[in-house]
């Protein structure tokens, strides 16, 4: 399936919604909305509200994810906000700031 | 700085302002803005509702709004615009379906776009600016002349025959793109 | 106001390179400007503005137009109008397509008939519609 990319030198501020997947190497600010896998890559700035199939974060993100499936914080990550998943993993070196809920 | 291109996936919706330097290839929805330094791609599934502003922008699918290059506007079988439409160049290809003023030349091309959105710095600053605002109320009064015959200079200080470039006729400031106000330069 | 008659049947009529023309132009038959026209076109047949060309009037009515030099004018045609990489044209265009190469000139309004998708507000079935006011 095709992805959604949001380059490195790019700003999108509002709503994203997708079938597919996202992969974020700019910045977004507003909401994203994802049936499957939203990574946000290091450099990349997300102050937004994250919904997806599952998540991997190396990048910047404030705001709360959902994802159906896992969300991986990679080291280099730094995360503000609340997560709510099946599974969570923080790798050494993340930076997490928020609550953690895998009651899904 | 990285300018990758950028993906609207074609199940993708965007409402807001996409903004930034790299390319943009858009296969989904945007409703909003759409501004970059770099090329912009409507492909055939592309549905967006903005002005788009860009260096060469091709359209292949539906845009309701302005469409601004800053070098060239296709408009490729398939196209379908409302809209008008300005750059240097202007091409609408067989099966492209418009609705809306084109306008082509130098009175067509489109500010380059400024990462930070500042108002022109002096690295862009081309050497015929004049005060923005003076001139702007100046160009009101004028009547323009036929843009196609590009009337030689007759205020060009010198005895030179001919301006390195002859200065494009007197247009009133574009009034669609609010907010994006095409600053004339000529004089 | 002189008024030039171009032949009936399809043959084609040309005003050549050096010639000019003041007054309106009607007929049937195709017609090849080469030279300088000024005064209202009005053919049953294909007009060509060759790169040598020049039209200035009110308005162009013909089944299809070609050009590739000076065109000032309201243009409607119930064809295609081409306008070629060496045009210069003012004046709005109507046809049942309208091209233009990369290159030419051209200052004016297209008025196609087409729906925009129904994200964009447009309607379903393929109906004339009047262009949107955007602002």
């Amino acid at each position: 399936m095709a992805s959604t990319v949001i380059g490195a030198g790019i700003i999108i501020e509002g709503e994203i919604t997708t079938d597919e997947d996202v992969v974020v190497q700019g910045t977004v600010r507003g909401k994203v909305t994802a049936k499957e896998a939203v990574t946000i890559q290091q450099g990349a700035t997300v102050e937004a509200d994250v919904i997806g199939g599952g998540l991997v974060v190396a990048g910047t993100l404030t705001g709360n994810i959902t994802a159906s499936d896992r969300v991986d914080l990679q080291a280099g990550a730094r995360v503000v906000g609340n997560v709510k998943a099946a599974r969570v993993t923080i790798a050494d070196g993340a930076q997490f700031k928020g609550n953690v809920d895998m009651d899904v | 700085m990285a300018s990758s291109v950028t993906v609207i996936g074609r199940t993708t919706r965007v409402r807001g302002r996409l903004s930034g330097d790299g390319d943009l290839q858009i296969e989904g929805l945007v409703v909003g803005e759409v501004v970059t330094s770099g090329n912009v791609t409507i492909d055939a599934h592309g549905i967006v509702g903005a002005n788009v502003r860009g260096r060469r922008l091709v359209i292949r699918g539906a845009v309701q709004g302005d469409l601004l290059g800053e070098e060239a506007v296709v408009l490729e079988d398939g196209a379908r615009v409302v809209g008008d439409v300005r750059a240097p160049r202007v091409a609408i290809a067989h099966g492209a379906l418009m609705r809306g003023a084109v306008q082509t030349g130098d009175d067509g091309a489109a500010q380059p776009v400024v990462r930070a959105q500042a108002s022109a710095k002096p690295a862009l600053a081309p050497p015929r600016v004049v005060a923005p605002q003076a001139r702007a109320n100046a160009v009101a009064v004028v009547k323009p002349p036929a843009p196609i015959a590009k009337s030689a200079s007759s205020i060009s200080s010198g005895p030179a025959a001919a301006p390195r470039r002859p200065p494009p006729p007197v247009v009133p400031v574009l009034k669609k793109t609010k907010g994006q106000v095409l600053k004339k330069k000529e004089r | 106001m002189a008024q030039a008659r171009t032949s009936t049947g399809g043959t084609e009529s040309r005003i050549g390179s050096g010639a000019r023309v003041r007054g309106r132009v009607q007929g049937e038959g195709d017609l090849v400007i080469e030279g300088q026209v000024e005064g209202d076109l009005s053919l049953r047949g294909h007009l060509t503005v060759a790169e040598s060309g020049s039209v200035s009037c009110d308005t162009v009515d013909a089944e299809s137009v070609t050009i590739a030099g000076l065109l000032q004018g309201e243009v409607a045609a119930t064809g295609p109008v081409q306008l070629a990489a060496t045009a210069r044209v003012r004046g709005n265009l109507k046809g049942s397509a309208v091209t233009i190469a990369e290159g030419a000139r051209f200052s004016g309004r297209l008025d196609c008939d087409f729906d925009l998708p129904q994200e964009l507000g447009g309607s379903a079935r393929e109906v004339r519609t009047k262009a949107p006011t955007r602002r």
